[in-house]
């Protein structure tokens, strides 16, 4: 799939026309990941797709709710990983991760098409919010960042001219597959945590030194949306999973309600 | 011994005609270990199902069986489980592996409330659907209601403010009434927290003390378990339990066969028959063999930690020693192997 993709890019690159003809097209709101038959998210709603399929006589990767289009259960946690990579710190047993460049639609080309380093001109860094007129839907409005309350913008995650990577404070760039080593410049408490296991989640084997699937923040975070106005949440919300059954001879569930509201 | 009461009588399975069936009845008064004999060499014929359950109503205590009549009683389920489902299933009898003690922990704080652990569960370990629906997990619903001076009037008898005699017409404040059945468009809602709850795998379990045929019990690794052959559907358990984690198969239960996990334990997820209690088993099926339960891998806000409590690197140790912790009715002296904690 990556190696497609890359093969799709160059193709791109190598008719100047199209770049133009893709961006205008507005390539920059296509939708995010959508669910269809068989498909389903993991964390986020959005941030993730898994396609359903037999891996095993009787067994599937995952089982997806038909309520919600959430993956309901694993029948097979490391499906379409790939080792977690670099880790500042060593990590008992065996780290897998999903890539995340795979689900983002706009990776394969925005290094290349729109951003290609020297046009459109950088801007600096430090630059003031402005408005923007693409990527409106995944930062709907950018004078107003949902992250950070008003002290960061584009550029502390973005590289200004390498834009198939981000950039952490020091200027090293990060991989789109390593947001950790960004997030955790920042966040340097939660990304602790998040290696010793407590932040996030893991799945695979339970054994301190088992093979397990990290998932890293962007599952679960969406970096443009960690405010969510009002609701001041890191987490988007989701459509919870059907109620269980009423008792036999009971029709509703007021009497959970009768203090009022 | 051998006039234990089984629901699935298995009159109905026998076929009519040539009768074994009724030569295993009037070899009803024959000791059940020379039954158990008997059945196996008749496992070999088409009428291996009817005769496998003659042999499964007369088999004994699971946790008193030797290594070869457990292994003769999981043939025989396989056998019969392969046929009713129409797939290969296993089921297997690892047991607790030395130097393990399981232990939960999940984070209150972050619930979220999406049920999909509830889902995941009944995915995993083949509870019955449809109109006989059985969840393990159940999630409550707590609303943070409202402290608010206009309520002060609403109490009885009436304007002497709610604190008296504790009969509001509303109840103010946080609302720890806990609810099942909330259906919003989407969790968590604003006003309120959850809270999972599913069994506690106690130490000192109120359930095992009160099985009259010691069918439920606790293993080395500190789950509780139930074999449910051995279950006589008198559910003292069920009015033991002070957690709400056990339920009923009140009915034949209903498992699809192509919903049907065939990967199962003997003491966890194998298929249940009408008239036995079961209950969350730490997804023994999967753990013995190393794997996270299933609720755990589909949290999607990563608020279950599962691991091994000897061990001080593992992932509910680490919770033990950093968090804030709490057990669920500490004060009954259960000491539960499933720990709440907050950030
Ligand atoms: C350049 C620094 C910086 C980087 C990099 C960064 N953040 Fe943040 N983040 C912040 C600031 C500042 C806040 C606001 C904190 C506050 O208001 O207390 C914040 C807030 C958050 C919050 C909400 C915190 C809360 O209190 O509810 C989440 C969740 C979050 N960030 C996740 C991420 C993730 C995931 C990444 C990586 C993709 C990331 N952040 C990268 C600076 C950063
Ligand atoms: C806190 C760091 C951070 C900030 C600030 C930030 N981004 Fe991002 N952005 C990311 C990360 C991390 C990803 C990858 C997300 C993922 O893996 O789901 C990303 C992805 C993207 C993508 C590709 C999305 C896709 O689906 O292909 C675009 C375009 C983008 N960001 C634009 C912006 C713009 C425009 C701004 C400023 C208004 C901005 N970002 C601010 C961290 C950030
Ligand atoms: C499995 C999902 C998941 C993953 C993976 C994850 N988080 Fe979180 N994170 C959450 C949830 C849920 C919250 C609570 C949000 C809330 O209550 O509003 C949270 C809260 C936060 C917060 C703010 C509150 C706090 O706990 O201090 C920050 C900052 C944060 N996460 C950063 C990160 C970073 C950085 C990473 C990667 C190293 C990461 N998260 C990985 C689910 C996740």
């Amino acid at each position: 799939m990556q190696a497609n993709k890359r093969v799709h890019a160059d193709m791109i690159m190598k008719t100047g026309i199209r770049i133009a003809a893709l961006c205008a097209l507005g390539l920059g709101t296509m939708p995010a990941v959508q669910a269809a038959d068989g498909e389903c998210f993991e964390s986020r709603d959005g941030a993730s797709k898994v396609v359903q399929k037999e891996i095993g006589e009787n067994l599937k990767n995952v089982e997806c709710s038909d309520t919600t289009g959430a993956v309901l259960w694993w029948g097979d946690p490391y499906d379409g990983t790939q080792p977690m990579g670099d880790m500042p710190v060593e990590i008992e047993g065996e780290a897998v991760v999903k890539s995340r460049t795979a689900q983002l639609n706009l990776y394969p080309v925005c290094g290349v098409a729109c951003h290609n380093g020297s046009f459109p001109a950088p801007v600096e860094a430090d630059a003031p919010p402005r408005k923007l007129t693409m990527h409106m839907d995944l930062v709907p409005d950018s004078m107003n960042l949902q992250h950070g309350n008003g002290g960061i913008w584009c550029l502390d995650c973005h590289d200004a001219k390498t834009r198939n990577k981000l950039v952490d404070n020091a200027g090293n760039l990060v991989d789109f597959n390593q947001p950790q080593q960004l997030c955790g410049k920042c966040h340097g408490q939660v990304y602790r945590r998040w290696r010793e296991g407590l932040h996030g989640k893991r799945i695979g084997e339970w054994a301190a030194d088992g093979k397990k699937r990290w998932f890293v923040c962007t599952e679960c975070h969406n970096p443009h949306d960690v405010q969510q106005g009002e609701r001041k949440s890191g987490f988007a919300q989701i459509t919870p999973e059907p109620a269980p059954k009423l008792p036999k001879n009971m029709d509703n569930a007021d009497h959970e309600r009768h203090h009022g509201h | 011994m051998t006039d234990q009461p089984k629901p699935n009588a298995p009159e109905d399975a026998a076929p009519d005609s040539m009768s074994r069936r009724g030569f295993v009845k009037d070899a009803g008064t024959l000791s059940a270990t020379s039954l158990l004999g008997t059945a196996a060499l008749m496992t070999n014929s088409d009428e291996a199902e009817a005769n496998g359950n003659w042999a499964e109503w007369f088999q004994g205590n699971y946790r008193l069986m030797t290594q070869e009549e457990k292994d003769e009683a999981i043939a025989r389920l396989e056998r019969r489980y392969t046929n009713e489902y129409g797939k290969k299933v296993t089921v297997d009898s690892t047991p607790a592996e030395k130097g393990v003690l399981f232990g939960y922990a999940l984070n209150i704080q972050k619930c979220i409330g999406c049920r999909r652990c509830a889902k995941a569960c009944v995915e995993e370990n083949n509870q019955s659907r449809g109109d006989q629906e059985i969840e393990w997990i159940r999630v409550l619903k707590m609303e943070k209601g409202e402290f608010n001076s206009v309520k002060m009037g609403d109490g009885y008898p009436e304007s002497y403010g709610i604190q008296v005699g504790g009969n509001a017409y509303s109840a103010s404040g946080v609302v720890l009434e806990g609810e099942h059945y909330y259906e919003p468009e989407k969790v968590p809602e604003e006003d309120a927290f959850y809270m999972p709850i599913a069994c506690m795998q106690c130490e000192k379990p109120p359930c095992v003390k009160v099985c009259p045929v010691r069918t439920t019990y606790r293993e080395p690794d500190g789950i509780v378990v139930v074999d449910y052959n051995w279950c006589i559907g008198c559910r003292m358990c069920i009015g033991a339990c002070p957690y709400w984690a056990r339920r009923f198969n009140w009915g034949e239960p209903n498992l699809p066969k192509e919903e049907m996990n065939p990967k199962t334990h003997y003491l966890g997820n194998r298929p249940r028959m009408k008239g036995v209690v079961e209950k969350c088993t730490f997804c023994v099926q999967r753990t013995r063999k190393g794997r996270y339960p299933a609720c755990v891998e589909v949290c999607p806000v990563g608020a279950r930690k599962f691991g091994n409590l000897l061990d001080p690197e593992s992932e509910v140790r680490r919770v033990l020693a950093d968090k804030r912790v709490f057990r669920l009715k500490a004060e009954l002296n259960t000491y539960p192997k499933f720990f709440y904690y907050m950030d």
